[in-house]
């Protein structure tokens, strides 16, 4: 027995390094085949969940607001307590979230930084908010919080006005604003935001304190932004969640993004999907077709072998075994390569690195072997092969 | 004789070439599909990211400052300025005309609404206060140049979901949100009664509306209503516009004011949703055109990912389907030893046998390519009607890249074992060494 093992090694290595180029050309179709498909598959687990996140540029998704929200525009009613607990035995505690308080109060330009500008004074809605989470600009708009951070360090109260609302009291970055509501007023320097096509731009933000303050509104908020992040199914499971943990608030969907993205985002997975199984099935069938081409090839070698006596399993068993080899050092060499080559698509497309997926590597392997072996099938045809007419010259 | 040796070596081994020719099929099938479908994926996302509704929003330019929360406007009906409604046929006639998918007109005004059962002889028993939002269901709106388009609402804020059916626009009829329907007990088939002012109407209940907004709480009806309880004939407030766009890139972020007249130009001419908001306004006198950010800069940022991305993909299918084909030509070469030793031992050049290889390798690749065009046609529309319910349409340019392709890739494939070939000495090939 043990010769024998010794000398099916070394057919095997004499079949290997035969023929260098054909070897080569072999691995490259192996390695090929499963750089493509550690690629796609570790990029296809990696995107999907990256569009998630990527979705979140759309900004809250869910809104928490009073039951009756039909005169709510003056009349806070929720406990500003409720916007700390509401993450309290959630394993998300990160989900970007923001709480507001709108209220109705005068504007005008304090009289200091008018200098020859017309006097302009009106009703502006100010909304006091308050934010936190890791992102926070996905649950309120991007300038604002470029704004807050921006303007962090400054001594002087501070306030984001809305381009309408700027243009409607003639206000430029930098003006001192007045805010008066009955007894109370309040003065803050302003900031003019970008256009943002939304309510939003005919607001002023101020902090949630200033606002409370102002409106004598403490501890209250209007309503609770929040940005869920996750595959539409997550973020209809969370919201019925909190729906049922907050009874008496209504928690509703933004159905405009919550629909329109559970659309889309079924659209693209699909579109992904269909493009790598294609993409994965055929690989497979090119990379079968080049070694089944080799395969054939070693018609005279089979013939060899079986005149000087070799049984036709056990001339099998070397073809396959040599299939075997070289699907394995094609695909650990090609599926290394395309899970690198992910990483840095992953990279190029969404701006982080693809976290490689450890089951992708020996799934693209295996793969590759089978492709392999599968491809030596044809050798199957080659037993039946009569010695004598190999050593004729016949085809 | 030439053409007689390449159809003789396709005859002697035909199980060989069709191997070669099936690997080189299926592997410009792969590209094909791959390339049509991300050819096509673009505009069909485009159009699929109007689900999210309107992309743009008119106002009017000498408004006074909006009391707005949450899409609610709580300022009186007299306060503010309006724009007209017989303006809006101009929509369709600006150069991107037929990116716009849909517009409605708003107009929103305060009123009381009580029903026929909470009515006494005395006094009408007012049961809710509320909006009444004024707009389009299914308009059709006459185009100067003759033609009538019909949009509505529906199309602008398509997540709203009617419950019944929507309001026909020549009749006294609305439909209501759901809260407030709740709230003031109305349903489909009641008469509601709408007082605003000393004015007066009875609508009559089509539907129930739910779309998870303030509109939730309002009642909804043919904007001509509106108008005429609030005395602003043919008028309204706001216009939401849906259009499909180009995500904006470093050139469409510049400011158009800046640009040179040819540069300028190209802008105009690219659906840039600032250059398409600019042709709105052109159209629209005395109107303010506004994007909204929020959904155009997430479709913006979404849309240029997965095109990257499938672009990527794209890429990866051309290479697996090159090397497969590359490799599958140089095996088919590297067999032919034998054949090459002969031909040489007979005098044959070296160029005379490469050019009689290639020849035959083009005829493969030519077969192969057609045949896998025609294949990854079909996958490509069985993978575009699934997804998105239409087939891609037919682009030459696929067509052009994937011939063009198969005759590279196989001439490629083969050349390096060809350039071998030629060097073979005919003598020790024919001792069998």
């Amino acid at each position: 027995m043990m010769p024998d093992r010794k000398m099916f090694w070394r057919i095997i290595r004499r079949l290997l390094s035969a023929n260098r180029g054909r070897l080569f050309v072999i691995l490259l179709a192996l390695g090929a085949g499963a750089a493509i498909t550690a690629a796609l598959l570790n990029l296809q687990v990696d995107a999907k969940r990256r569009l998630t996140a990527e979705f979140r540029t759309f900004g809250a998704n869910v809104i928490i607001a009073p039951r009756d929200f039909s005169e709510s525009a003056a009349k806070p009613r929720l406990y500003e307590s409720l916007f700390s607990d509401l993450s309290e035995g959630m394993d998300t505690g990160m989900i970007p979230k923001a709480a507001f308080l709108y209220g109705v109060a005068n504007a005008s330009i304090d009289a200091g930084t008018q200098k020859g500008k017309p006097p302009a004074a009106g009703n502006v809605i100010v909304a006091g908010f308050l934010y936190s989470g890791n992102r926070p600009d996905q649950a309120v708009p991007a300038a604002l919080v470029e704004a807050e951070q921006k303007f962090a360090t400054r001594v002087r109260r501070h306030c984001d006005v809305g381009q309408q609302a700027a243009a409607a009291l003639h206000l430029r970055s930098g003006d001192s604003v007045r805010l008066t509501n009955g007894a109370h007023q309040t003065s803050c320097d302003a900031y003019v935001l970008p256009a943002l096509g939304g309510s939003e731009d005919s607001q002023v933000f101020v902090e949630l304190h200033t606002a409370q303050t102002l409106f004598d509104q403490q501890g209250y908020i209007s309503l609770i932004q929040l940005s869920i992040p996750g595959t539409p199914g997550q973020i209809q499971n969370y919201i019925s969640l909190l729906q049922q943990r907050l009874r008496d608030v209504d928690v509703r969907p933004v159905r405009q993004f919550t629909e329109g993205e559970a659309r889309i985002y079924q659209r693209i997975s699909g579109i992904l999907s269909a493009t790598v199984a294609l993409v994965l099935v055929l690989t497979t069938l090119c990379v079968m077709a080049a070694m089944t081409n080799v395969a054939m090839e070693r018609r005279n070698d089979v013939g060899l072998m079986k005149a000087i006596g070799g049984a036709t399993r056990r001339v099998l068993r070397l073809f396959v075994a040599e299939a075997a080899l070289l699907g394995l050092t094609g695909g650990v060499l090609g599926a290394a390569t395309g899970i690198l080559i992910s990483m840095w698509l992953g990279k190029a497309v969404f701006g982080v690195a693809a976290r490689p997926r450890l089951i992708v590597y020996p799934v693209a392997v295996a793969l590759t072997i089978i492709v392999a072996i599968a491809g030596a099938y044809p050798l199957r045809r080659l037993a039946n092969i009569r010695p004598a007419s190999v050593f004729r010259g016949e085809r | 004789m030439f053409i007689r040796l390449v159809a003789d070596s396709f005859s002697r081994r035909p199980r060989q070439k069709l191997l070669t020719g099936a690997a080189l099929a299926l592997g410009m099938a792969v590209a094909t599909a791959a390339l049509s479908v991300s050819l096509d994926v673009g505009d069909r996302l485009a159009r699929e990211f109007r689900s999210l509704g309107a992309n743009l929003l008119v106002t009017p330019q000498a408004d006074s400052l909006p009391l707005e929360i949450g899409g609610v406007d709580y300022r009186p009906v007299n306060a503010g300025a309006y724009l007209p409604e017989t303006d809006l046929g101009k929509l369709k006639t600006i150069f991107w005309r037929n990116n716009i998918v849909g517009f409605a007109p708003a107009m929103e005004i305060p009123v009381q609404a009580w029903t026929e059962s909470s009515q006494t002889l005395s006094a009408p028993a007012i049961t809710a206060r509320g909006t009444l939002i004024g707009t389009w269901a299914n308009h059709s709106v006459a185009v100067p140049d003759g033609s009538s388009y019909v949009t509505g609402i529906a199309k602008t804020n398509p997540w709203w979901q009617v419950d019944g059916k929507w309001f026909r626009e020549d009749q006294a009829e609305c439909v209501v949100g759901k809260a407030f329907a709740a709230r003031s007990g109305a349903r489909i088939g009641t008469t509601l009664h709408i007082g605003s002012g000393n004015q007066n109407v009875a609508l009559l209940v089509t539907g129930v509306l739910s779309g998870g907004g303030s509109e939730d709480d309002a009642i909804v009806a043919p904007i001509e209503i509106a108008q005429r309880l609030g005395g602003k004939q043919a008028q309204y407030r706001r216009l939401y516009v849906s259009a499909l766009t180009k995500p904006e890139d470093e050139f469409g972020r510049r400011d158009p004011a800046t640009l040179a007249p040819s540069e300028y130009e190209r802008w105009y001419c690219t659906p840039y949703i600032s250059s398409i908001a600019l042709q709105i306004r052109q159209v629209l006198p005395g109107a303010e055109v506004r994007v909204i950010r929020r959904v155009a800069e997430g479709e913006g940022a979404i849309l240029t990912r997965v095109r990257t991305l499938l672009w990527l993909v794209t890429f990866a299918a051309l290479l697996a389907a090159a090397l497969a084909v590359g490799a599958s030509s140089a095996a088919s070469v590297i067999q032919r030893r034998t054949e090459i030793g002969l031909m040489k031992a007979l005098g044959a050049g070296s160029g005379t046998v490469g050019l009689l290889l290639a020849a035959e390798q083009l005829l493969l690749a030519l077969v192969g390519g057609a045949a896998g065009y025609a294949l990854g046609i079909i996958l490509a529309q069985f993978v575009g009607q699934k997804i998105f319910g239409a087939a891609p349409a037919f682009s030459f340019f696929v067509l052009a890249v994937i011939v063009g392709l198969a005759a590279v890739v196989t001439l490629l494939g083969s050349a390096i074992p060809l350039r071998r070939a030629s060097r073979y000495e005919p003598a020790p090939i024919l001792r069998g060494e």
